[in-house]
């Protein structure tokens, strides 16, 4: 009960507040495994062909996502899905755009063992890492073992995955009062709450959090056959529903959507207003909430930086 | 050794309870770790299901929410439900039935969890299609220019919609007309209907099922219900549980402190037994060294002074004797004849004193010894000589009597030094010559071995003869009044018909081949009585050597296997000494004797090498009480305690007693009020040649 009352005041002061929250600058990590899980991240060792590394379709020096529209892996198959940026990824409510994967270290096991991705299986993954003294070595160091398994190897990419967040983006200052947003992105913000966007775009990751369906007041039709939602739940109920995705470094993320049919961010604003919120947004106005979108790039993750 | 039995018992017993105790404390403890982890996971869940309800509230009424709580939320309640359907009370059997409810929640909550989705997905389109609707028919200045009915319809349908919303019901926006149709031909217009119409479709269309799914959220009855339903069947089953570990730590306890108050009544007793103990020791040990009525010496210390080495490198013994002694005690009394013993001790004492090298001994009722170290003979004779003087110059005084007392004084320094000197005694009430004598060893010897070729040639013949015959002497049940068993006595009958007691035979007989043979004879004869007098038992004596002898115990043994079908019981007198060498031997007789229905009987216990060891080492039947303790229980109060204790000590370990040399009725009777079993002597009966047929007995 006590709990209960602890949780309404916290809301009810947090929602005197605004609906999107800025990126923690303190975050929580331990470096020693997240500096060698950014170099199993690098590695494309990790595939069968050692052709693809997790970078090669998470550039997470610019945006964390892939600029293809659906990324290549092993022998240069195609995959079935936009690539979704792994930046901030720790704050989604679930991963991969229909949320079969709960938490980061599920995630982190599909793409590696994905056929059209890694095309790996655990096995081979402890063979290819044991016989590796540097990275035995290593993982000796951090993890204080002879021989490394699996779990010790996600363990590790996971940690590196924690450590990629962007904070200090403008709209987090502006958030924590050290700075004002300029008119036009201050209007930017207003339009997206005003037509309604920020119902769904909120939250530390301004979405992230909910699952959502393409086209409630006009269908959004698209031929091929994308993973979503009712592949997990087999409800009819749950075609075309996917995860929000997050807004957070948007500018840097493109093409648009699951389907990457939107090429631009006009395009995305155009075509999710259209079909989402039943409204046609002004060109005048998308170009307001451009300008605010553009606020939410956020500075590089530290650990890039760190060796 | 039954009360160190019984403590050990309850020791052990005490400390597995306590081991029990404090293992069921444990035990105890981690259920009711396991019931709290329990109520607290069920607690959680509720917790859980609590905040989401709360947080799907706040949603429908805020337009603009952070809706990460609900996510973290969400996962709260998966983990919770993790926990509770985990817990560890849930891997017992006897929850299987609040199990299968808690496996049932899962079913709930599934499907709670892809409520809130569903609702989630509805929420936002509808929030955002009336806040669409509101600012549309605030904006209505085109309908204000061209349709007012319109507007007027667009305000009632928002009003409607607004309230469904608040209210939660649909009645508002049922069956109404809540489409915008206009006339007018302006662009503006049409578009304006166009925009209000998309969005009032939609939340026609979608108001009932996101009104049915936040009642869903809402109200989960058969959620609530299973709740409560596992939170009833767990405390039921619980309670049970509780109370059956109540039950289990009260028999624990109990026992503990049983065995607590046990192992200490047991100990206060073992002590007090130990006390006892010791006192009947310490009085024996007295006892074994002083006389009690003179509080010389007595005569075990002189054998043992006798025996060590290191106390008189040459000693010379002297024999005090009084001269008809008996007379006194016959003529005065047993009392004036005790106090003369007393004071003719200290005349003794007085007049020997000054030869510091020296001991004095009460060697028997009437006869003293003193020991000299170094002193020659002629010395000797000289003190000897005075003394003598000294007592026939002294008049012993007693209650007014005056007593003359002459004494006999032997004198002797060739070992065997008190034989010699008895020998010498002897000689000298022979003689009547002198008062006064010196051993003299020559016409000892010459004497000594002419006896014994005698005896010797007596012994051969009687056994020819068939002479070697057991008298029998009466054991006697005091409590019962009557005869329950005999001793059988070796004797030696002379052509004559003289009567010959072992002292004057048997250790002669020893030194020849003839000892096995009277053993033999002894054994079988009284067997053969025995079988006569079946409702007696017959005890024969043996000593610790013929004990140790194996050609005598295979001999007994198969003259009792040859009569075992007979009704025969006999019993066995172990004659003490300090011959006990291998007491294993003596264990494995007594077994063995046992299994033929034998008793064990230890003779003269209270005096020469009794010892107390042997009864917890030997498991012995019966001990017979010294005749030198039975004797004088009437006048002396240490030996009357000395017999009690004895008696109680034998009793606490089931062995029975005999008390030897009853010889007046005050001593039977004085045993029988203390309640002494067995008793004999003279008072009863001497040594018969046949048993009596009439066990009756009159004390």
């Amino acid at each position: 009960m006590l709990k209960l009352i602890i949780l309404i005041t916290l809301f009810i002061t947090l929602n005197a507040e605004e609906p999107i929250s800025p990126i923690p600058l303190e975050i929580d990590y331990n470096k020693e495994k997240a500096l060698l899980g950014k170099k199993l991240f690098f590695d494309p060792i990790l595939s069968k062909d050692k052709s693809t590394s997790c970078l090669s379709c998470h550039n997470v020096f610019d945006g964390g996502a892939d600029s293809r529209n659906v990324s290549v892996g092993f022998e240069k198959r195609k995959g079935n899905i936009q690539s979704p940026t792994v930046l901030n990824a720790k704050y989604n409510f679930v991963q991969f755009w229909n949320g079969r994967a709960e938490d980061l270290k599920e995630q982190a096991n599909g793409p590696l063992t994905n056929p059209n991705e890694h095309n790996m299986n655990p096995k081979i993954i402890e063979k290819v890492i044991n016989n590796s003294i540097s990275y035995k070595k290593e993982f000796n160091k951090v993890f204080h073992v002879n021989y490394v398994n699996y779990k010790l190897i996600l363990e590790a990419i996971v940690e590196f995955e924690k450590a990629l967040t962007t904070p200090n983006a403008r709209f987090d200052k502006y958030l924590r009062g050290e700075i004002n947003l300029t008119n036009i992105e201050e209007k930017g913000y207003k339009l997206f709450k005003h037509y309604g966007c920020i119902t769904c775009h909120n939250g530390v990751n301004i979405g992230g959090n909910s699952f959502q369906k393409m086209g409630i007041f006009t269908d959004y039709i698209n031929d091929n056959k994308y993973p979503d939602r009712s592949d997990i739940t087999h409800n009819v109920l749950d075609k075309n529903v996917f995860k929000v995705p997050t807004l957070r470094n948007i500018t840097k993320t493109a093409p648009y959507f699951h389907d990457a049919s939107a090429k631009t961010l006009e395009i995305a604003i155009h075509s999710m207003s259209k079909h989402n919120l039943g409204i046609i947004i002004p060109d005048e106005d998308i170009k307001y909430i451009i300008r605010f979108l553009e606020s939410l790039t956020g500075e590089q993750p530290k650990i890039l930086d760190e060796i | 050794m039954k009360i160190s039995k019984l403590l050990f018992i309850f020791i052990i017993t005490g400390i597995l309870s306590f081991i029990a105790i404090i293992n069921f404390y444990f035990i105890q403890k981690d259920f009711t770790q396991k019931h709290k982890e329990f109520l607290i996971n069920i607690n959680n869940l509720e917790n859980s299901y609590a905040d989401i309800t709360n947080l799907i509230l706040k949603n429908s009424i805020y337009v603009y929410i952070n809706q990460d709580n609900i996510a973290i939320t969400n996962k709260q309640l998966k983990q919770n439900f993790k926990k509770l359907q985990n817990s560890e009370i849930l891997r017992d059997s006897s929850y299987a039935d609040v199990k299968v409810n808690v496996d049932y929640l899962q079913k709930c909550m599934e499907e709670s969890l892809q409520n809130v989705e569903i609702f989630l997905r509805i929420n936002a389109s509808v929030k955002n299609s009336l806040l669409f609707l509101s600012r549309h028919v605030e904006d209505a200045k085109i309908l204000e220019d061209y349709d007012q009915k319109e507007l007027l319809k667009a305000r009632i349908i928002l009003k409607h919609f607004n309230d469904t919303k608040k209210l939660q019901d649909l009645i508002y926006v049922t069956n109404k007309d809540y489409l915008l149709k206009s006339e007018s031909t302006n662009k503006n217009v049409q578009r304006y209907i166009e925009d209000f119409n998309i969005h009032s479709n939609f939340l026609m269309a979608n108001y009932p099922s996101f009104i049915n799914i936040t009642k869903k959220i809402l109200e989960n009855k058969a959620r609530h219900q299973r709740i409560h339903m596992i939170k009833e069947e767990f405390s039921e089953i619980s309670l049970h549980d509780f109370k059956a570990l109540d039950k289990f730590a009260t028999f624990l306890f109990t026992l503990f402190f049983f065995s607590f108050l046990t192992i200490i009544i047991l100990l206060i007793k073992y002590q007090r037994e130990n006390r006892k103990l010791q006192e009947t020791y310490s009085s024996l040990e007295y006892s074994h060294t002083y006389d009690q009525l003179t509080e010389l010496y007595n005569r075990r210390k002189f054998e043992l002074d006798i025996e060590d080495q290191n106390k008189f490198k040459n000693p010379s013994l002297i024999i005090v004797n009084i001269n008809d002694f008996r007379y006194i005690n016959d003529i005065y009394g047993n009392d004036i004849g005790n106090i003369l013993l007393k004071e003719f001790s200290k005349f003794i004492e007085n007049q020997i004193e000054k030869f510091y090298e020296s001991s004095i001994y009460r060697l028997d009722g009437d006869e003293f010894g003193i020991i000299f170290n170094n002193l020659n003979q002629n010395r000797i004779l000289n003190i000897a000589n005075n003394l003598e003087q000294s007592i026939i110059n002294n008049s012993f005084i007693i209650n007014n009597i005056k007593l003359e007392v002459r004494v006999n004084i032997a004198i002797n320094n060739v070992k065997p030094i008190l034989e010699n000197a008895d020998l010498a005694l002897k000689q000298i009430k022979k003689s009547n010559k002198s008062n006064i004598g010196i051993f003299d060893e020559e016409q000892h010897l010459k004497q000594n071995v002419e006896e014994n070729m005698k005896m010797v040639q007596t012994i051969k013949e009687a056994l020819l003869d068939n002479r070697i015959i057991p008298f029998f002497q009466p054991i006697i049940n005091l409590q019962a009044s009557k005869i329950e068993k005999y001793e059988a006595l070796v004797r030696l009958r002379l052509n004559d018909g003289t009567i010959l007691q072992p002292f004057q035979f048997l250790e002669i007989a020893q030194k020849s081949s003839q000892y096995h043979e009277i053993t033999k004879i002894m054994i079988e004869k009284t067997i053969l009585v025995a079988i006569k007098y079946p409702k007696y038992r017959f005890s024969i004596n043996m000593s610790m050597q013929d004990i140790s002898d194996y050609k005598i115990t295979d001999m007994l043994f198969n003259l009792l296997e040859k009569y075992k079908d007979t009704n025969a019981k006999i019993d066995i007198e172990l004659l003490e000494s300090e011959h006990l060498n291998d007491i294993k031997v003596v264990k494995k007789f007594i077994k063995k004797l046992h299994t033929y229905g034998s008793y064990i009987l230890v003779d003269d216990f209270g005096t020469g090498y009794s010892n107390f060891s042997y009864f917890s080492e030997l498991d012995i039947d019966i001990v017979k009480i010294d005749g030198s303790i039975v004797k004088e229980i009437t006048n002396n109060k240490r030996k009357f305690h000395m017999l009690k204790s004895i008696k109680e000590f034998a009793n606490g370990m089931d062995i029975k007693t005999v008390s030897e040399f009853v010889e007046t009725k005050e001593i039977a009777q004085k045993l029988k009020s203390i309640g002494a079993t067995y008793a004999q002597g003279y008072y009863f009966s001497e040594p018969l040649e046949q048993p009596l047929d009439d066990d009756k007995v009159v004390i």
